[in-house]
């Protein structure tokens, strides 16, 4: 138990500081893919053919990829297209990117293609009959989105967008292959250092359960409360 | 002779080959109460959709309260596109009131009745809400107001949705098939706040399968045929002793 501790023996305050740092790269990946399933579901709503195209092939190669790749890719990728550019302007030597931002661009990216479906089909979802409503009683579009259409998509993209949340702090033991100090990096240091794989790694185990059934209550709250006047109570 | 508060004139409505109004005018003087019946596909309900927008005609004026909305084709050969704003204004003027209720189903009753006068019209919210439960009231669904649709039956969702389109102070109201979409034994709750705001005088056009009804309450009465006005004239006429032998025909069948 002494392992677990905080302070200058144990590993308790580093398996902290290890899970915040994995709640903020979820966090920021999930604010990024949501922001990307926005953009994915208007251009895949838009009617226009070339934007459909655009957000089909986004979804269709990004969910058809393993995320691991999509890691890889953007960390070795990023750091030579940096360098590539760098040497155009005579820097030589590497340059790194980081890992941070690495991991978050990568989760987001390819989490944004799970949350366009989940924002597209809650769009697709709002009673037509509604929006007509809005329309013959005069509301402009900028009041019809936020009062009529927006609150309605949140409603019926909650439960997916949940989905793709826990997937998200999941996908984040995969940045733990760049170097950034996660849970499952963390772990794994601890592990390799003291010997005591299993303790380590059930560690990070409860630490994944303990963020993903927080915030699964969380989102339950959340859900409750978009399905107001929807549910018989 | 004063003009009518309401008027369309030559709608014309095509949807790919087919053409569902070919030519459609009438006008409404305050406190008439139109009546509009027709078989299925007779264009009634694409009538009254073009006539606040929700279709946009091909060709056609519309007038409501001074408004005037153009349509057809402009000096270049292409449809005129109407100018946003203004078919938002002329709305405010026309209540709709749809087959499916269609309240907002994220709102309470209260809260569907004042979000167009406070957030369209952008009136004063207490004097909404005062005015909102009011309208309530007179719809006999007062104690509703804190509900949300979902929990209402028909009957009281379709009178509540009457009260939204009151609550917007409209020129003209507008009835598609109010009652098509209820069980039979809540029609009548229905029917019984059309006919008194018939009585209070308010102009309305209703597009209608309750014969008897529209005999009793409306002051003009349409027949549409594929299209066209095939009869128009007083209740007593056109839906008793019309003149066409199709409109006898759809009369026979609906009794």
């Amino acid at each position: 138990m002494e392992l677990l501790s905080f302070g200058d023996k144990g590993w308790g305050d580093e398996l902290a500081l290890a899970a915040c740092m994995t709640l903020a790269v979820a966090s920021c990946a999930f604010l990024l893919g949501t922001v990307f399933g926005c953009f994915g579901a208007l251009a895949k709503l838009s009617g226009l053919r070339a934007l459909e195209i655009a957000a089909d092939a986004y979804t269709t190669v990004v969910r058809g990829i393993p995320e691991l790749l999509v890691i890889y890719l953007l960390f070795f990728g990023g750091s030579g297209a940096l360098m590539f550019v760098a040497s155009m302007f005579g820097h030589t030597g590497y340059i790194g990117v980081n890992a941070f931002m690495t991991g978050v661009a990568a989760i987001g990216f390819v989490n944004g293609a799970y949350s366009t479906e989940a924002i597209r089909g809650a769009v697709l979802a709002v009673p037509k009959g509604q929006i007509e409503a809005a329309k013959a009683y005069g509301m402009p579009p900028w009041t019809l989105f936020r009062r009529i259409l927006a609150p309605q998509v949140l409603r019926f993209a909650l439960p997916s967008l949940g989905n793709v949340w826990q997937l998200c702090l999941k996908e984040t033991a995969l940045i733990s292959v760049t170097g950034l100090v996660e849970i499952m990096r963390q772990a794994t240091i601890g592990a390799g250092s003291t010997k005591k794989p299993f303790t380590f790694y059930a560690c990070a185990a409860v630490l994944y359960l303990l963020l993903t059934t927080l915030s699964g209550i969380g989102f339950g709250r959340a859900e409750r409360w978009a399905e107001r006047g929807v549910r018989r109570s | 002779m004063s003009s009518p508060t309401f008027e369309v004139r030559d709608l014309h409505k095509r949807f790919g080959a087919l053409e569902v109004l070919k030519g459609v005018s009438l006008a409404a003087n305050d406190g008439d109460v139109i009546s509009i019946i027709g078989a299925s596909g007779s264009g009634k309900s694409t009538l009254l959709r073009c006539i606040n927008m929700l279709e946009v005609p091909d060709q056609g004026e519309i007038r409501v309260a001074g408004e005037v909305i153009k349509l057809g084709n402009g000096a270049d050969g292409k449809p005129t596109r109407p100018d946003r704003r203004q078919v938002d204004r002329m709305r405010t003027r026309l209540g709709m009131v749809f087959q499916s209720f269609n309240l907002w189903t994220h709102m309470t009753v209260l809260e569907n009745v004042i979000e167009a006068p406070v957030h369209v019209q952008k009136r004063p919210k207490d004097e909404c809400v005062a005015e909102a439960v009011a309208l309530l009231d007179k719809v006999g669904i007062a104690d509703k107001r804190d509900q949300y649709p979902v929990h209402l039956s028909g009957g009281q969702q379709q009178r509540a949705a009457i009260a939204r389109a009151l609550a917007m102070r409209p020129q003209v109201l507008l009835f598609d098939e109010p009652t098509s979409a209820l069980d039979p034994e809540l029609v009548g709750e229905v029917l019984r706040v059309i006919r008194q705001l018939a009585l209070e005088g308010r102009t309305m056009l209703i597009v209608t399968h309750e014969l008897n009804f529209a005999r009793e309450v409306s002051s003009r009465a349409i027949f549409l045929h594929e299209g066209r006005v095939e009869e128009d004239g007083p209740p007593g006429e056109v839906l008793v002793a019309p003149k066409s032998e199709r409109c006898r025909q759809f009369i026979a069948s609906h009794y």
